[in-house]
C-alpha cells in the first residue's frame, strides 16, 4: 500500500517537475501579488512621506522674521528662492515658493491684513502634500496672531470664527496602506488554488484524455490508492506555492517602508510561519476539490473552464474582507477560504488568537479534503467517467 | 485461461454485448475478429475488470472477475483500446512505474525491464522521452508496460491497428513468442488477414453475440467456403466492416 503510494506520488512529481513551461508560468503568476504589494506601498509611501522635511524657498525673508521663525519651529526648512522660481515651479523641481512683500512689515505693525505669496502649480499632483502642509502652517501662524489679537482687546476669538470647519479625511495613508494589507489574506488563498491548478488538471483530466488513464487504472492498486497518490502530488505543489508567496511577502514587506505609513503590521518570521500554519490546510483542499473537478470534467478544455472559475469563489470573501473588515465570530474560521483569510489578517495586525481558531480551520479542511477523495475515488470507478459520457 | 459465459452488457439504450461466450486456453491464441461495434472491445474491457458485465460470468484463471478484480489484474496483460502514455516520461520510466504499481522493486524490476527492452527490441528508445514517438515505438512501451509482471493471460486490443509492416511483424513475432512460452493469448482484431495468420481459434463476434466459434479449418468446413473471407461474410451474414 504504502509503496505503491509512492510510486504514484513519484511518478505525477518526475512527472510534472519536467513540465517547465507551466510551473514557470504557475510561479510567475503566484510573484505578481507580492509584486503589485510592494509596489503599491512605495508609491503610497512617497506620496506622504512623514519624516521628510517640507522645503519651501521664500523671497524675502528679512521682511518677516517672526514668521519665518515660526515656519522654522513647525519643521519648514526654508532657503533663499532662485531668480527663476516661476519656472522651477512649472518644472517641478520646486513645490511651492512663499513671497513676501516689502509692506508687509507695516501692515502687520498697523493692524491690516499683511499680504504674502504663495506661488504654486495646482495642476501638479506631487505637490500638492507640500502645498498644503505650507497652507496649514500660514493658516495655523494666522490663527493664532488673530486669537491673540482679539484677546488682547478683551474680545472671546469665538467670535470671530462663526462657524469651525473640521476635516475628517476617511483616505488617509493609514487605511489606505491598511486596505492594500488586506489583500494579503486573499493573495495567499489565491495561492493555494494556483500552485496545483495545473497538476490536478493533467493528472485527471489529461490523463484521461491521453488515453493513459485506462492502462493506468489496469494495474492492481486501489483507486482510493492511485487518488491519494496524485493528491498527494498536486498539493506538493499548491502548499509549495503558499509558502514562496509567504516568503516573498515576508521579504518584500521588510523592505517596503511601513512605518513612513503608520502602519502597524507584524510581517516577520513568526508571523509568516502562522500565516503558513493558517493557510497549508486550505491549499489540502483546494487541490482534492480541483481533483473531483478535473475527474469529474469530459475533457481537458472543459475542466480549465471549470477550475478556473472555481478561482473566483475564494475572491468573494477576500474582496469584502479587503474593502470593509467584519467582526471575525469563531463559526467564521471553520468556514475554509474565510476562516484561512480571518486569520491571515489577524495575525498581521498581531491580535492575539489561541489556538482553536487554527484548530477550527485545520479540521474543517481536512474533513472535506477526505471527503472529496472518496468521491474522486469512487468516480474512477464508475465506467462513465473512465470511459467518457457523450 | 480464460471462460466467458453468456456475458451482457448495456449503456443506456444501447446493448454493446448481448450474449458472448468462448473459452480462451493456455498455449493457445484466441482471435475475437468481428467488425467494428460488434462488442469486442466491451467484452474486453469487462475481461480486464474496467467494467462490470449486467449478466453472465468471466472467470480468468478460475477467477470471477467482478468479484475478485485486483488479483484478476494482477494475472492478465492488457493492451488496452486506449494506449496513451506520459509525454515527459522515458519509454524505461513507463514500465518501471507499471513494474512498481504491479509490486515489483529493485534488481527484480531492473532484470524485467531489460528482458522486455531486449525481446521487443527498444534499446535505441529506451531512455528516450515518448513525445514524438511513432506508431510502432509508441505500440512497443505499451506492450512492454502491459507485460512487465509477467502474466499468465495476455489480453490484445487491435494490436496491430495503425501500424505499418515492420511494427506488425514485431507484434506477430511476440504473440507466437507467448504462445511457445504457455500463455493464453486474446486478441481482437477487424481484419481478416491478421486473425487467419496468427489464430489457433477463432471467435466470430457480430452484433454483439458469438455467430462463430472454431479453428480456421473448422470455420472453412462449416461454411464450405475455400477462403477465409469468404467463410466470415458468411457466418455475420455482411461483408460490412471486415474490408480494410
Amino acid at each position: 500500500m504504502r509503496a505503491l503510494l509512492t510510486a504514484v506520488f513519484r511518478k505525477e512529481m518526475t512527472d510534472h517537475l519536467r513540465d517547465r513551461r507551466s510551473i514557470l508560468s504557475v510561479v510567475g503568476g503566484a510573484l505578481v501579488g507580492p509584486l503589485v504589494f510592494a509596489v503599491m506601498f512605495s508609491v503610497v509611501a512617497s506620496w506622504n512621506r512623514q519624516d521628510k522635511p517640507v522645503e519651501l524657498p521664500v523671497v524675502g525673508r528679512a521682511h518677516a522674521p517672526s514668521l519665518m521663525a515660526y515656519l522654522e519651529r513647525t519643521g519648514v526648512k526654508l532657503s533663499d528662492a532662485p531668480l527663476d522660481y516661476e519656472s522651477r515651479i512649472q518644472a517641478g523641481t520646486v513645490d511651492a515658493v512663499l513671497i513676501i512683500p516689502e509692506d508687509y512689515g507695516k501692515d502687520f505693525a498697523a493692524g491690516h491684513a499683511a499680504k504674502v505669496q504663495l506661488v504654486v502649480d495646482n495642476s501638479r499632483t506631487k505637490a500638492r502634500a507640500t502645498i498644503k502642509r505650507v497652507q496649514a502652517v500660514l493658516g495655523q501662524y494666522s490663527g493664532t496672531l488673530g486669537t491673540q489679537r482679539l484677546l488682547a482687546r478683551g474680545v472671546s476669538p469665538e467670535l470671530a470664527m462663526p462657524v469651525r470647519v473640521e476635516e475628517v479625511d476617511l483616505a488617509t495613508p493609514e487605511r489606505l496602506a491598511a486596505s492594500i494589507l488586506n489583500m494579503i489574506p486573499l493573495f495567499l488563498v489565491i495561492a493555494c488554488f494556483m500552485g496545483g491548478l495545473n497538476v490536478a488538471i493533467d493528472t485527471m483530466a489529461g490523463e484521461r484524455e491521453r488515453g493513459s488513464l485506462e492502462p493506468l487504472l489496469l494495474n492492481p492498486v486501489q483507486r482510493g490508492t492511485l487518488v491519494v497518490g496524485k493528491w498527494l502530488a498536486t498539493t506538493a505543489f499548491a502548499c509549495t506555492m503558499v509558502v514562496v508567496v509567504t516568503a516573498v511577502f515576508v521579504a518584500v514587506a521588510k523592505r517596503v517602508p511601513l512605518q513612513d505609513l503608520g502602519v502597524k503590521v507584524s510581517l516577520d518570521v513568526t508571523t509568516a510561519l502562522g500565516m503558513m500554519a493558517a493557510v497549508l490546510p486550505l491549499a489540502l483542499l483546494a487541490s482534492a476539490v480541483q481533483m473531483l473537478v478535473a475527474t469529474f470534467a469530459r475533457s481537458y478544455k472543459e475542466a480549465q473552464t471549470y477550475l478556473q472559475l472555481l478561482m473566483m469563489v475564494p475572491m468573494v470573501p477576500g474582496m469584502v474582507l479587503a474593502l470593509s473588515p467584519i467582526q471575525s465570530q469563531s463559526w467564521m474560521y471553520g468556514v475554509p477560504v474565510l476562516g484561512q483569510e480571518l486569520l491571515v489578517s489577524e495575525l498581521m495586525r498581531g491580535e492575539p488568537l489561541g489556538v482553536l481558531p487554527f484548530v477550527l480551520g485545520t479540521v474543517s479542511c481536512l474533513a472535506l479534503t477526505a471527503a472529496l477523495l472518496a468521491v474522486t475515488a469512487r468516480m474512477l470507478g464508475d465506467e462513465r467517467i473512465v470511459f467518457g459520457r457523450s | 485461461m480464460i471462460e466467458v459465459t453468456n456475458l451482457h452488457k448495456r449503456f443506456g439504450a444501447v446493448t454493446a454485448v448481448e450474449d458472448v461466450s468462448f473459452r480462451a486456453e493456455d498455449g493457445v491464441v484466441t482471435g475475437l475478429l468481428g467488425p467494428n461495434g460488434a462488442g469486442k472491445t466491451t467484452t474486453l474491457r469487462m475481461l480486464y475488470t474496467l467494467i462490470r458485465p449486467d449478466r453472465g460470468s468471466a472467470k480468468i484463471d478460475g477467477l470471477e472477475v467482478a468479484e475478485r478484480p485486483l488479483e484478476v489484474r494482477r494475472s492478465i496483460g492488457v493492451l488496452p483500446d486506449a494506449r496513451g502514455l506520459y509525454p515527459r516520461l522515458t519509454a524505461r520510466e513507463h514500465v518501471r512505474y507499471a513494474g512498481a504499481l504491479h509490486g515489483l522493486s529493485g534488481a527484480t524490476l531492473d532484470k524485467r525491464i531489460d528482458e522486455l527492452v531486449e525481446l521487443l527490441e527498444m534499446k535505441d528508445i529506451a531512455d528516450r522521452r515518448t513525445e514524438g514517438f511513432s506508431q510502432g515505438e509508441r505500440m512497443k512501451v505499451a506492450l512492454a508496460r502491459a507485460l512487465v509482471h509477467g502474466p499468465r493471460n495476455v489480453l490484445l486490443d487491435e494490436p496491430t491497428n495503425g501500424l505499418d509492416v515492420m511494427s506488425t511483424r514485431a507484434v506477430r513475432t511476440l504473440i507466437r513468442r507467448l504462445r511457445e512460452q504457455g500463455h493464453c493469448v486474446v486478441f481482437s482484431s477487424h481484419v481478416m488477414q491478421e486473425v487467419g495468420a496468427l489464430c489457433d481459434r477463432i471467435v466470430v463476434v457480430a452484433r454483439g453475440r458469438v455467430v462463430a466459434d472454431g479453428t480456421p479449418d473448422e470455420l472453412r468446413a462449416r461454411t464450405g467456403k475455400d477462403s477465409l473471407e469468404e467463410a466470415f461474410v458468411t457466418v455475420i451474414g455482411s461483408d460490412q466492416g471486415l474490408m480494410q
